[in-house]
């Protein structure tokens, strides 16, 4: 399975203003996934194809195992057909006049050819492209299978980091979800870095290790996806990775209704400028500044639903909040609720309920919501 | 029928062929890949040639060639080969005249594949060359193909230029558009007649079969 081994992970520095501006670092080890997230014309695929070499570099290194692939310092820069990087492109990039099979023997040009197409063969299969399929073009294959031959080709120049570039978006759900097991499958067996350039927020936390989040062609915060979650660095990071529950506050400094506590107390706003507001009380890290304007978020495992009636859990780090449904929208196995807070107003908390519960929740009922304030994570104002 | 002016028709026209496809693949791939400044007029002179009257190409071929430029004097002096009225000057009349033809098309054949291919061939280990005649040829083959027969088939039909450049000798310059030309004011109908519709039958045929090919290929992939 996936060993951590930090002698075969990808390094990657990146600090130029040109041709294309990228600042940042990322680094993934050996079987591990890392997925790139960011609006478009972040510059995801730009340093994606600078890894590859495609995208000529000005600052910066890029590290594989231990080959320098691109070290501005020392004025080195290996060409891309020399680097092994197996590299899934968002068009696939299969050749329109090759058979799957000669398109993956193509990555194995250093071989005779009856041992290039015998291994052609082989990953073809590992990618479950079989038979009669395998003596197809690009025009005469699905998708799906696309995707799937262009997986092999890459696979089959025994990559040193694997890339793939958006490689979901042109296929359907159903192809996609056995996409995503194939690819868990291959990634366990590879034990090569991984980076995966996604859009699909909920793509990048089911299938990566890590998320790095991109910005105007920065690398502005890369860890689990958890940690990228719970705690983004700014309001712009838990915007950009889909937070969609964030609030304003004011940092009242630590409780001294409990010396020696490592509680601190928030006043919850409806904007940045008001005044007025509840007092949470939540954990306190000891590096906010009292009266300093904050932003905060909480994620959906923090946050639960309860009917009016149901106790309340006697539990010091819960905060229940009084709330009406203001809108609940069913989508098939899901339903996305917009709650309105009486304690603040003008604020509302948006969450996606599962379970058959759901579906008996009317609009404008009253109920208790429930903060968990260790899910509470608050930012400086950016 | 003609037939000694047929024969030198095709033998002119096989060997612009061969001279000319190298030089068109060269100059209609770099014109399809680069970008400069200054492009646009290197574009428009390889256009020059099929707009201008052949009276004016071939005039302007006759002066600078002739005997008494620097250049036909020269090759003169140097080889003993004459330029003009002569089987050589042919060739290179019509190479010059055949650009627009041979380059276009190729040059077209290469802008229309994506970038993206030449890019995955490079990360899957191939060179430059290995790219070349694995990718980019077999896909800019039909392109390829109605280069080569356009620039065929325009030569043996060729008239002003050949006329202006070589005049009308039997064997050496008298190809067969000079020869139905020589038949018409010969009032000998019957013998232009027989000539003209070879020719055409045979212009036809080359221009479908690409055609036909060119289509085969595509709606193979």
């Amino acid at each position: 399975m996936n060993t951590l081994d930090s002698s075969r992970s990808l390094q990657v520095h990146i600090d130029q203003a040109g041709p294309i501006p990228l600042y940042g670092q990322l680094h993934c080890e050996a079987g591990q996934m890392v997925a790139l997230i960011g609006p478009s014309g972040a510059g995801k695929t730009s340093l994606l194809r600078s890894i590859a070499g495609l995208l000529p570099m000005s600052s910066g290194l890029v590290r594989i195992a231990d080959e320098v692939w691109f070290d501005s310092q020392l004025h080195l820069n290996v060409k891309t057909l020399q680097r092994h990087v197996g590299l899934v492109f968002q068009n696939y990039a299969l050749m329109p006049h090759l058979k799957a099979i000669e398109d993956v023997a193509l990555s194995l040009l250093d071989l005779p050819q009856l041992e290039r197409l015998r291994r052609a063969q082989a990953w073809l299969e590992k990618v479950n492209i079989t038979g009669e399929l395998q003596q197809r073009k690009p025009a005469q294959l699905s998708g799906g299978q696309q995707q799937r031959v262009a997986l092999a080709r890459a696979l089959a120049r025994s990559p040193k980091v694997l890339l793939l570039d958006e490689p979901f978006s042109a296929v359907d759900q159903l192809s996609r979800q056995g996409l995503y097991e194939l690819l868990a499958d291959l990634r366990a067996e590879l034990d090569i870095p991984i980076v995966l350039v996604t859009h699909d927020l909920f793509e990048a936390r089911l299938l990566a290790d890590q998320i790095a989040v991109m910005d105007a062609g920065r690398i502005v915060q890369q860890g689990t996806p958890l940690e990228v979650y719970k705690s983004p660095i700014n309001a712009r990071v838990a915007d950009l990775v889909g937070i969609r529950n964030r609030f304003y506050g004011r940092w009242l400094g630590s409780d001294s209704s409990t010396p020696g506590s490592e509680t601190g107390l928030l006043q919850w706003l409806a904007e940045p400028n008001a005044t007025e507001g509840p007092v949470l009380k939540v954990r306190d890290n000891g590096n906010l500044q009292n009266g300093q304007k904050v932003a905060w978020v909480i994620q959906t495992d923090g946050l639960m639903l309860q009917n009016k009636t149901d106790p309340l859990p006697a539990h010091e780090e819960k905060y229940c909040v009084q709330v009406s449904v203001a809108d609940i929208k069913h989508l098939g196995e899901s339903s996305i609720i917009t709650l309105r807070t009486n304690l603040v107003p003008e604020v509302s908390f948006r969450m996606t309920l599962t379970g058959p519960q759901r579906l008996s929740i009317g609009h404008k009922a009253t109920m208790n919501l429930l903060l968990d304030t260790s899910w509470i994570h608050i930012m400086p104002m950016t | 029928m003609d037939w000694q002016a047929l024969t030198l028709s095709l033998k002119l026209a096989t060997v612009t062929l061969a001279m000319l496809l190298p030089l068109g693949l060269l100059l209609g791939r770099w014109l399809a890949y680069t970008h400069f400044t200054g492009k646009s007029f290197v574009e428009a002179l390889v256009v020059l040639p099929l707009v201008l009257p052949p009276t004016v190409l071939g005039y302007y071929l006759l002066v600078s060639l002739g005997a008494a430029s620097p250049l036909g004097s020269t090759v003169q002096d140097l080889f003993g080969v004459q330029l003009t009225f002569s089987f050589t000057g042919l060739v290179i009349a019509s190479i010059i005249f055949n650009i627009p033809f041979m380059v276009q098309p190729i040059q077209r054949a290469f802008e229309a594949i994506p970038n993206n291919l030449s890019e995955a061939a490079m990360v899957s280990g191939l060179n430059a060359w290995q790219t070349f005649i694995r990718v980019e040829l077999p896909l800019a083959w039909p392109g390829l193909l109605s280069a080569m027969v356009l620039t065929f088939v325009h030569t043996l039909g060729e008239f002003g230029v050949v006329l202006m450049m070589g005049g009308s000798i039997p064997g050496e310059t008298q190809t067969i558009a000079i020869s139905i030309y020589d038949r018409v004011q010969a009032f000998d109908l019957q013998a232009a007649d027989r000539m003209a519709l070879l020719l055409l039958t045979l212009s036809l045929v080359a221009v479908a079969a690409s055609y036909f090919a060119a289509a085969r290929v595509t709606r193979r992939r």
